[in-house]
């Protein structure tokens, strides 16, 4: 079954940054369980199953999400805090992907529920090692 | 009588000299009564002894010698003489016995006398010499008394003559306390209307000043002043300031020319008129109902020019002191100082409203100017890193997957893509330190600097054995700085430490520090190229890099003076080009106080 299978909905608006992560994953060779939205009401609509999200086939619903902060029409914190307020998604692990190492950005993050916060790091080719590191410890759980 | 005379008798011893005397006069009187005489003139042979008596004073002699003639009588009487020619011898013996009786009591008395008599001569004459003695005492003191008494006449005099002068003295003196008396009397008055005009200046309300002077004024003044106005020259017109007497004045205007305040005005000094019946030509001094006879004036300066009068109105035709023109030119003055300041504390007043709300204004635009490039300043760096990530990523990817169909050179350039893009990363990493340093609040503490260190050198492979050699002296005395701030020196100071070594060199940093009175000097010595001299004081200028052949910023050294100063200490170096650098950073030690 598609449903007992983990997966990960990445919310990056920077295309760059979501190649680098899709291809990390292709590399991992789970790039299927890989889906991405490059904006903040994206993902809302993603994870609420509204159109064009609504074939769960096709958009099936993730088991972590990795969230940027700095994200179009409805920021990285906005989704974090709609996320906490829906009963379904309040063990959703979410965690924070950004390149802000400002600590109130943390801190807020922190309160608002956030699982994990990393640091994107300097280079597009160093998403691997974070690929693996994720996908290690939030997809290879639900494979168990 | 009898006791007296037994008392006298009994005197002992008996001199060995009377005993003498009393043979020698027996034996004379034997003599004469036996041998020259024969029995004839008996009473010679008897008194001639007793005359003896009378020059020695023993009254036993004469006692003894009676005695011997009674009993030479017996034995004249009844033996000598025969009885025939004695009819009746116990009468005779006893005629003769009365007799000698008589004769020895008279001569006992007048030894007597004559001997009280010598006694009180003695006496007389003892007293008389020490009358003589005290009289010449008497008089040598009088002599000294006399002297004594004319220095004392002379010092009298001296002493007169000085008291005269006191006394002339004392009488200056009392004219001079007298004078003092007035002028204090006079000075206090006017300190205590200084010190309620002082106080008035603190009050806010302005507007009665004028009109507490003109009160203060006429108290000075004291009956010789009925009114006293102060005068503001208005355009063509004066006007009145304020007014103090028993009657207002009619109008708080009239004109000016003419008017005595012109006058006054005019020659800039004080000025009266003693009956202003002989003036008529002044306008305006006539203005109240109630006539004024004379009248004094004295210019009065707003802000340094004669911009009115102080005028003093007396009721009597007065001609006006030197004490009383120096009283209204006192106050005028008073006056104007306390005018002055009041328009000066005002304008201060105005103007400080006016800056706080000017420096209010720029502080917010500033604050938000600001947090506008904070906010600037954060969205660039963070917007500039995502394609930083790009360049670099794709670089790497370029190199990693389509290796085979690069050449050399396609290579060498993909290599400076990657080089630079990291740079730019450092850059920006160092830029947003060095912002938040310069912006954010750096709370102080005590910090263990050896356990700071170690914990560096154990987390980081470039600052451990084989790449590099870094000592730490273990008795490194704490600091007051902020931790977070601390470690940025010091990782700074250590990274240039390895990074400035020759090619080939093993770096070997030493850190030690010292001990300054409150302070704590850190030295960090490393065996790197050195700085040349002349560019020394460029270190810790920002973005001033000064070799080419090493990677860097130009920010590491900015940061840290900045961070040391923001923690109240200071940096600096001392360096040789080829031998090394021994950067030195001072703090305040965790004991000061």
């Amino acid at each position: 079954m598609m449903t007992t299978e983990s997966r990960v909905l990445y919310v990056e608006d920077e295309e760059d940054d979501v190649f680098f992560m899709r291809n990390a994953f292709k590399k991992l060779g789970v790039h299927d369980r890989f889906h991405s939205v490059e904006d903040g009401g994206r993902a809302i609509s993603y994870l609420a199953g509204e159109e064009p999200y609504a074939d769960r086939t096709r958009h099936p619903l993730p088991t972590f999400v990795l969230l940027d902060l700095n994200l179009p029409i409805r920021s990285g914190f906005e989704v974090l805090e709609w996320l906490r307020g829906q009963p379904q998604f309040q063990q959703l692990p979410v965690v924070i992907f950004s390149s802000s190492g400002r600590l109130e950005d943390r801190q807020r993050a922190e309160k608002l529920g956030a699982t994990e916060y990393l640091l994107k790091p300097t280079s597009g080719s160093q998403f691997l090692d974070m690929a693996r590191q994720l996908s290690e410890t939030w997809l290879a759980q639900k494979n168990l | 009588m009898l006791t007296d005379f037994i008392s006298k008798l009994q005197r002992k011893p008996v001199p060995a000299f009377t005993v003498a005397l009393y043979i020698v006069c027996v034996v004379f009187m034997a003599w004469i009564r036996l041998g020259i005489l024969e029995n004839s003139l008996v009473t010679i042979g008897y008194g001639l002894p007793l005359l003896i008596c009378l020059w020695y004073p023993d009254r036993r002699l004469l006692w003894s010698l009676m005695g011997t003639y009674a009993l030479m009588a017996v034995y004249k009487v009844f033996i000598v003489t025969p009885p025939a020619f004695q009819s009746a011898p116990f009468l005779i013996w006893g005629m003769q016995m009365v007799n000698m009786l008589v004769i020895g009591f008279a001569v006992h008395i007048a030894v007597d006398l004559l001997t009280s008599l010598r006694r009180k001569k003695n006496e007389l004459e003892e007293t008389n010499r020490e009358l003589v003695d005290r009289r010449e005492e008497i008089l040598r003191q009088n002599e000294e008394l006399q002297s004594q008494a004319e220095e004392l006449a002379q010092q009298n005099e001296e002493i007169q003559q000085q008291s005269e002068e006191v006394q002339q003295q004392a009488e200056e003196l009392q004219v001079q306390a007298e004078e003092l008396q007035i002028t204090t009397t006079e000075s206090g008055k006017r300190q205590a209307i200084l010190q309620v005009l002082l106080d008035s200046l603190k009050s806010d309300d302005t507007r009665d000043l004028p009109e507490r002077i003109c009160h203060m004024l006429m108290s000075l003044l004291g009956d010789c002043a009925s009114a006293a106005v102060i005068l503001e020259k208005d355009g063509a017109d004066l006007v009145v300031l304020a007014q103090a007497g028993p009657m207002g004045l009619p109008t708080r205007r009239w004109a000016f020319d003419r008017s005595f305040a012109a006058v006054v005005m005019g020659h800039d000094r004080t000025a009266y008129v003693s009956d202003l019946r002989l003036r008529p030509d002044l306008e305006g001094a006539q203005t109240t109902e109630r006539m004024f006879r004379s009248v004094i004036a004295t210019p009065l300066k707003i802000a340094g020019k004669t911009a009115g009068v102080v005028k003093v109105y007396s009721d009597h035709q007065h001609e006006w002191t030197k004490e009383q023109f120096q009283i209204i030119e006192w106050m005028s003055k008073q006056c104007s100082l306390l005018m002055d300041s009041r328009r000066l504390q005002t304008e201060l007043q105005l103007a400080n409203v006016d800056l706080d709300r000017i420096v209010k204004t720029r502080t917010e635009e500033l604050q938000e100017l600001v947090n506008e490039l904070e906010h600037f300043s954060y969205t660039i760096t963070h917007d500039l890193r995502a394609p930083l990530r790009a360049m670099h990523g794709f670089a790497g990817l370029l190199a990693e997957e389509c290796m085979d169909s690069l050449n050399e050179q396609s290579r060498e350039y993909l290599n400076r893509i990657t080089t630079a893009a990291s740079r730019m990363d450092r850059l920006i990493t160092d830029a947003l330190s060095y912002s938040k340093v310069v912006r954010h609040e750096m709370p102080k503490e005590p910090v263990d600097v050896v356990r700071l260190l170690r914990g560096m050198v154990d987390s980081y492979p470039i600052f451990q054995e084989p790449k590099a050699r870094i000592e730490i002296a273990d008795d490194l005395p704490a600091v007051m700085g902020n931790e977070a701030g601390l470690t940025q020196c010091f990782s700074n100071l250590l990274g240039n430490a390895v990074k400035f070594v020759s090619p080939g060199k093993i770096p070997h940093v030493r850190i030690t520090g010292e001990r300054h009175g409150d302070m704590v000097r850190f030295w960090c010595e490393d065996n790197g190229i050195g700085i040349p001299k002349e560019l020394q004081a460029r270190v810790f200028v920002m973005f001033q890099r000064l070799s080419k052949d090493y990677e860097g910023t130009g920010i590491g050294l900015a940061l840290v003076k900045k961070v040391v100063e923001r923690m109240g200490g200071s940096v600096g170096l001392e360096s040789e080009p080829g031998k090394g650098t021994r950067f030195w950073i001072e703090l305040k030690a965790a004991d000061s106080k």
